[in-house]
């Protein structure tokens, strides 16, 4: 290789090399991500209201927006309680950004000893109609209730014609149907892509249902759990 | 021997002579500093807090679902400008195609640059021009987000108002010496800040890369 060339080369690399401890750079990069989970969350849709009561009262209400935790007092549910039914609307909200299930569990426990005690097959359950509305809500989401509704609607129950109890026939209608975990609705996601501080929702209304009978005498205490998962 | 020696001798000397000339019309983009990040839920950002470092930052805005219940999370990476001619910085974004509209968009990144400084408390400061945010970038998005109509959470300026390389920013030259090596105290330093306001977005993860340039920029006497 002539000199001349090898000089040239030499010069280069020089050039080169001294290019780059200058260091300067006309690009910069900036590379960025971000994670979206699963999201769902149940709370109170506002105040319970309790009909068809003999004494009692809500105790601990409903506060909207806020976590769920109601507690009532059916008062009488004896013959003295002479209401068709004794029921307690308690209000749901639930949100997501991905599809939903609601599930329940319910659980009655009565002081009495015999089979005419208050038991879960005596406590109508259903949901009522679900409501999709407000800005930030997916409106043209769909929902599968898996209750029979309004458990004291007379498709939904009635006298048995050997026992003369009455009973709540319907599907899923009373709480023997959950006495495990049990999807009492399900659908698609709820909220469109919105800050959670937008106060909107799915709204649905829990019924639970009593007929005053010749129940043995004692207390009772029912307690349900509802639980929403984004499977 | 004595004329390779002087040809190399030569030519040295004038690669050196014309180099001084030739790097004397730089451009350079580095690190401003170290770039922060506040809201965040499980994320980070990394950079170069040594501002004669290359500007590459890594952000992760972390969980942005309604998990994370800050109201918002922030970013701001200080970028380090040096040229000793009118400039232009440009930007441009790959990545963050989501089909779903309501999965994270680009038009969900608030995006913003703010904070012109002198770098290390030097820099050349021109009278006859000023540096110029292009409209719509001059806001701090953080500050300035709102609720649209359909109340998702709007900003002045976002990732998606980049469209191919868009300058953002351009200027009269930035450095008062007509040194070729990035000095720590010789041009400017502006803030890009990015926002980005957890919402009930559909679940994923995503990504973008932005590229900023600097080049020479229109007449911009100092």
């Amino acid at each position: 290789m002539p000199h001349l060339t090898k000089s040239l080369l030499l010069a280069i690399l020089l050039v080169i090399s001294a290019v780059t401890c200058f260091g300067q750079s006309t690009t910069g990069t900036v590379s960025m991500s971000a994670t979206v989970s699963k999201f769902v969350e149940i709370n109170s849709g506002g105040a319970v209201t309790l009909t068809g009561n003999s004494g009692g009262g809500v105790t601990t209400d409903g506060v909207l927006n806020s976590p769920l935790a109601v507690s009532i007092n059916l008062g009488e549910l004896g013959p003295s309680n002479t209401n068709s039914f004794v029921t307690a609307q308690v209000p749901l909200k639930l949100r997501s950004n991905a599809g939903y299930v609601l599930s329940m569990t319910g659980t009655v426990t009565s002081s009495g000893t015999t089979s005419n005690r208050i038991g879960a097959a005596d406590v109508g359950f259903g949901l009522g109609t679900i409501s999709r509305t407000g800005t930030g809500v997916n409106t043209s989401g769909t929902d599968t209730n898996a209750t029979s509704g309004d458990p004291t609607l007379a498709a939904n129950g009635s006298v048995n014609g050997t026992s003369g109890r009455y009973e709540f026939t319907a599907v899923r209608s009373n709480l023997s149907a959950f006495s495990s975990a049990t999807t009492a609705l399900n659908g698609s996601f709820i909220m469109n892509a919105v800050p959670r501080s937008n106060g909107n929702g799915l709204t649905v209304p829990a019924f639970f249902a009593i007929k005053p009978q010749f129940f043995e005498n004692g207390t009772t205490t029912i307690s349900v759990t509802f639980t929403v998962t984004a499977p | 021997m004595r004329l390779r020696l002087f040809t190399f001798a030569f030519l040295t000397v004038l690669i050196l002579a014309v180099a001084p000339a030739t790097f004397a019309q730089a451009l350079d983009i580095s690190s401003g500093g170290l770039p922060t990040i506040t809201g965040a839920v499980n994320g980070s950002v990394t950079g170069n807090a040594n501002v004669t470092g290359d500007l590459v930052v890594t952000i992760n805005f972390g969980e942005v679902s309604p998990l994370n219940t800050n109201s918002v999370v922030k970013v701001v990476v200080p970028i380090a400008l040096r040229s000793n001619q009118p400039y232009q910085v440009a930007v441009s974004m790959s990545g963050l195609t989501n089909a779903n509209s309501e999965a994270l968009q680009a038009s969900d990144v608030g995006f913003g640059l703010q904070n012109p400084r002198l770098l290390g408390g030097a820099g050349q400061i021109c009278n006859q021009s000023t540096h110029i945010v292009r409209s719509p970038f001059n806001n701090d998005p953080a500050v300035s987000a709102a609720i649209g109509a359909n109340g998702r959470v709007s900003y002045p300026s976002t990732l998606a108002s980049l469209s191919g390389s868009t300058v953002i920013l351009s200027g009269p030259e930035l450095s008062k010496n007509n040194s070729s090596k990035r000095q720590q105290s010789d041009g400017w330093v502006f803030d890009a800040v990015f926002a980005l306001t957890p919402q009930f977005f559909v679940s994923g993860v995503s990504s973008a890369t932005l590229i900023f340039t600097i080049s020479p920029g229109p007449n911009a006497p100092c």
